[in-house]
């Protein structure tokens, strides 16, 4: 159902709306570059958005990201194309790239949608809402998430029952059902990839018992509960909606496990698990928190110092590995696990397990190059060819890596990444 | 067909089915809500006293009964005296 082919161009075509490839577009539009951005979720700001702090300062991270994503979206240099996914990418000649972009219809006008939420209340349909990762609905006419950039409502067409609820509401009509998948062909001069990262799927790990036992959750949906745009009232059980009082976090869940593939660390797991546990203390000031790690890596600037924080406000740290969690009649979790400095298995019982989830290569932008153009590393991220002297560098000339495409990393290193991507493609823009 | 604004998702029936499993899927919200709302319009209740008055699972009640709290339909009101469960009222 595609509608007529669209042609445009641009000097740099960045792939990803989130944190690494926000930073990289203004850099190089803030150079004189005209910049389009492809992102394939309804809004830009990618996982950073979704977190409530950021460690190891504390800060609130939608008061950093919001005035970013709000910079990118009115930056009149900026083209950003949301809900669209690049379907190929072909080198045309030396400075010339040539990429297929479907965009997928949102069903509204999104000049005309004043972000009312009208049709929202209108909708008589109830899903799943990805942005608080499952824990609550949201309809089908929806806002993505409150800070969401753009702000508009979008369609959800798979589950939308056609009622026309949202249409009569709609006091712009923004809402148009006529919309079609639109297929550009863009041309750039240069790629910044920013594909990001996946989040490992605890499913993955049955003996953990997620999706199985209600009272686990993965860090994500604890994130989303620490949030101000929270599910929830406060923090609560999404099996019985208790209060959670003793609480227990699963280190290296997907991260350093060869059985799951992923043999590698994820870097940021111990420091947003140790950062939620002293945000959870606060919530919750009469509840136990433990964590259980093998190592903990606070390999970073102030990291020492915030894992020691967590101790000194009450956090309890266990060396031990999880061999598996079962749950009681009342809800509460069964951790079996092996001490490592004793030497014995144990149990322990909890409310609610939170399962740190590692982080994941997207190999998405692999398949994007003919014929394994873009070569990836050994853990499947994006493979930098000069790591040391040149880390945007990948293995087409042109083509650079901005934030965790290239591998794990925290927000700081995202950023500086892409301050690196940006300048290697500027300085390959301006050679041409 | 003419294309009236305000009026489009009449242009999309004609050319695309809505699936059976979205029909359904409203049709349940549906039913959840109405017993819900019905079951809080006699008393304050908890959702243990919620799952018993409507034979669900605990994690459904929970799941339903946050989204209808995001929609304004109801609201969280007192907690237990070990500070473990709120009980949830209509909103008025």
């Amino acid at each position: 159902m595609h509608g007529k082919i669209l042609n445009t161009s641009f000097d740099a075509l960045v792939i990803g709306g989130g944190i690494a490839g926000g930073e990289a577009a203004l850099n190089l539009v803030n150079n004189g570059f005209k910049v389009l951005i492809i992102e394939k979720d309804l809004s830009i700001g990618g996982k950073m958005i979704l977190l409530s702090k950021v460690f190891p300062t504390l800060d609130c991270s939608a008061c950093i990201t919001t005035p970013k994503v709000s910079e990118i979206s009115r930056h009149p240099g900026i083209t950003i194309f949301t809900g669209s996914e690049v379907r190929k990418i072909i080198r045309k000649a030396e400075n010339s790239f040539e990429a297929e972009v479907i965009k997928t219809p949102r069903y509204v006008i999104a000049e005309d949608c004043t972000g009312c939420q009208l049709c929202e209340q209108a909708c008589p349909v109830n899903v799943h809402d990805q942005y608080q990762y499952n824990l609550i609905g949201r309809k089908a006419a929806y806002i993505p998430f409150s800070i969401a950039s753009p702000r508009v409502a979008a369609i959800d067409i798979e589950n939308c029952t056609l009622c026309g609820a949202c249409e009569k509401v709609c006091p712009t009509k923004c809402i148009d059902f006529t919309q079609e998948t639109e297929e550009y062909h863009i041309k750039a001069k240069t790629v910044v990839i920013a594909t990001g990262f996946n989040l490992f799927d605890p499913l993955m790990m049955p003996r953990y018992g997620y999706g199985l036992y209600k009272n686990i959750i993965t860090s994500m949906q604890m994130e989303r509960q620490l949030a101000p745009t929270r599910p929830f009232n406060t923090i609560l059980r999404p099996g019985d909606g208790k209060v959670p009082d003793k609480i227990a976090y699963v280190l290296c869940t997907g991260s350093r496990d060869v059985t799951v593939g992923n043999p590698i660390c994820s870097q940021i797991c111990c420091m947003y698990s140790i950062k939620q546990a002293q945000l959870l203390m606060g919530a919750l000031p009469m509840a136990d928190v433990t964590i259980y790690y093998i190592n903990i890596r606070s390999f970073g600037k102030g990291f020492e110092e915030f894992y020691d924080q967590a101790k000194g406000m009450g956090v309890n740290f266990i060396k031990g590995k999880i061999g598996r969690i079962s749950e009681k009649e009342n809800g509460n979790l069964i951790m079996r696990y092996e001490d490592i400095n004793e030497n014995i298995v144990k149990e322990a019982e909890h409310d609610i397990v939170v399962l740190s989830v590692g982080v994941l290569p997207n190999t998405d932008s692999a398949a994007l190059f003919p014929d394994g153009e873009l070569k990836l590393d050994p853990f499947n991220f994006v493979y930098q060819t000069d790591p040391l002297a040149s880390p945007a560098k990948t293995s087409i000339k042109g083509v650079f890596v901005a934030g965790t495409a290239s591998g794990p990393m925290d927000i700081p290193d995202s950023i500086l990444s892409a301050g690196a991507a940006s300048s290697e493609a500027m300085s390959y823009l301006i050679r041409k | 067909m003419d294309i009236e604004k305000g009026k489009t998702y009449k242009y999309l029936r004609e050319k695309r089915e809505v699936t059976q499993a979205a029909k359904d899927n409203q049709k349940q919200f549906s039913k959840i809500k109405k017993s819900i709302l019905e079951a809080l319009q006699e008393s304050d209740l908890t959702i243990e006293q919620l799952t018993q008055k409507l034979n669900m699972p605990k994690h459904e009640v929970v799941y339903y009964l946050m989204s209808l709290v995001k929609y304004g339909f109801v609201q969280t009101d007192a907690v237990d005296d070990m500070d473990e469960y709120f009980s949830y009222k209509l909103k008025k």
